[in-house]
């Protein structure tokens, strides 16, 4: 793989990552990360989401009107976001998660990160460049949002994945973490140790 | 090619949205029946939650299969009734009504029509009946189970509330909020007054002492008003189209 390609993956997950660098995308991060399978689902609904709208656009760039470009962007972005939903409530599996997630799955058109990384990325490049480019940023934000509701379900309700950890243990529940405001204290956590490893992030 | 050009613009725009709806018409036309089953195992667990069958997380590990059955051997019937209280149809019993149904009830409710109202009943007795009405952002129903006493009086045994898009974390604590569900267990409706059943600010709670209990009130979530008095109203109005139907249970035992 040249070096531009793994820059275009590796970039949006660590030193460019939508959440923690950009800081694109935080809302839904907050409202979505109560437990670990929500996370897990919005995660993969964002990667999919990102990586084929970013992979159709990349493949229609040369023929878009310019001064219609947003509009195509979104129509392709919310063709997208509805199919993600309609197949999330068909499986048995994904249904009671579809509810859980409600508003967020159809609420992933707003997700800055999408349109962003369509509009600086996939209309200027070739189709593959622009999908690994969709995938990882998706998945950027996912590794942020499984973070997060790693440490909420976890000190939250002290299951993971619905598995009983630390209850077991007599730990009692923590309800503040299980409330949005901690979201954003670990998300500035997160932050905090990002940028006290990579030193070039902080501003002088 | 001149991609700026006014016709190609028009052209290329209309193209796109065609295939785009296309495609979604057949996504969700192909989905349909699959979609449909999740939603009708979906609304039986919420009615057999209410009843006390289970939790809804019980329900979700069993399956879609398993919660028909389980629905099949509980339930003895399921029929209409009218404003009056008088039955009008006999329902089939894996019959369940969607929101969009419940929805055409509460127009007729509000007097665009005669309403036909469902009720199901179990086999241990247990009479459950929805309720639909306006939340803050979108459609609000829930499932009440009452348990009929000796003496004709129907005490609520479980409350099981859903909605399409309240706030998270305030409005959709209805549905999430076991406590708050817990909170409707044994209250008793005032069936035939104006006002059948309250969820008010600082209503009767329960436990509290030096506080009145008031059978047909409870407290209301904080932070989410709107969406407490949009179910207040919901019960209200349901709850009174059902008055007649209820009341009969103590006439008869008189």
């Amino acid at each position: 793989m040249d070096a531009k390609l793994k820059e275009t993956i590796l970039n949006p997950i660590f030193k460019g990552n939508p959440i923690t660098v950009l800081v694109l995308g935080i809302c839904s991060s907050l409202a979505v990360t109560v437990t670990l399978k929500g996370a897990l689902v919005m995660a993969l609904s964002v990667i999919a989401v990102c990586g084929i709208s970013s992979l159709i656009l990349s493949l229609l760039r040369n023929t878009i009107p310019g001064r219609v470009r947003i509009i195509v962007q979104l129509v392709v972005v919310a063709m997208m976001v509805i199919l993600v939903d309609q197949i999330l409530k068909s499986f048995e599996a994904t249904y009671a998660i579809d509810k859980q997630l409600s508003v967020y799955i159809g609420l992933i058109i707003t997700n800055c990160i999408v349109m962003g990384r369509i509009e600086a990325f996939a209309l200027g490049n070739k189709p593959w460049p622009s999908f690994l480019d969709g995938v990882a940023n998706g998945a950027g934000y996912g590794m942020i949002l499984i973070i997060v509701a790693f440490f909420r379900e976890l000190l939250g309700s002290g299951t993971l994945f619905g598995v009983d950890i630390l209850g077991r243990l007599g730990y009692v529940t923590n309800n503040l973490v299980i409330l949005p405001p901690f979201a954003l204290i670990l998300l500035g956590c997160i932050v905090w140790v990002q940028r006290s490893i990579q030193k070039d992030l902080q501003e002088k | 090619m001149n991609t700026n050009n006014n016709l190609y613009t028009v052209i290329y725009t209309a193209i796109i949205v065609a295939v785009v709806a296309a495609i979604l018409a057949f996504v969700s036309q192909s989905l349909k029946s699959k979609q449909q089953a999740n939603e009708k195992a979906d609304t039986i667990s919420q009615m057999m939650t209410a009843s006390g069958f289970g939790t809804k997380a019980d329900f979700q590990k069993m399956g879609n299969a398993a919660v028909l059955q389980k629905y099949a051997d509980e339930i003895e019937k399921a029929y209409t009734v009218n404003v009056q209280g008088d039955k009008v149809a006999d329902l089939p019993l894996d019959k369940v009504y969607s929101p969009s149904e419940l929805k055409k009830q509460n127009y007729n409710i509000k007097g665009s029509a005669e309403p036909e109202l469902p009720v199901f009943v179990f086999k241990n007795g247990i009479t459950v009946v929805p309720v639909y009405g306006a939340g803050l952002w979108g459609p609000i129903w829930c499932y009440i189970a009452f348990e009929i006493g000796q003496d004709g009086t129907a005490v609520i045994k479980g409350a099981y509330f859903d909605h399409e898009s309240e706030t998270a974390g305030l409005g959709s604590r209805i549905k999430d909020d076991p406590a708050f569900q817990a909170k409707f267990q044994g209250e008793i409706p005032n069936f035939g007054s104006e006002n059948v059943f309250a969820i008010v600010k600082g209503g009767s709670p329960k436990n509290v002492e030096g506080m009145e209990i008031i059978d047909n009130q409870i407290d209301a979530i904080t932070g989410a008003t709107m969406t407490s008095q949009g179910l207040d109203a919901a019960i209200d109005t349901w709850l009174g189209a059902y008055s007649n139907h209820f009341l009969k249970f103590s006439a008869e035992e008189e």
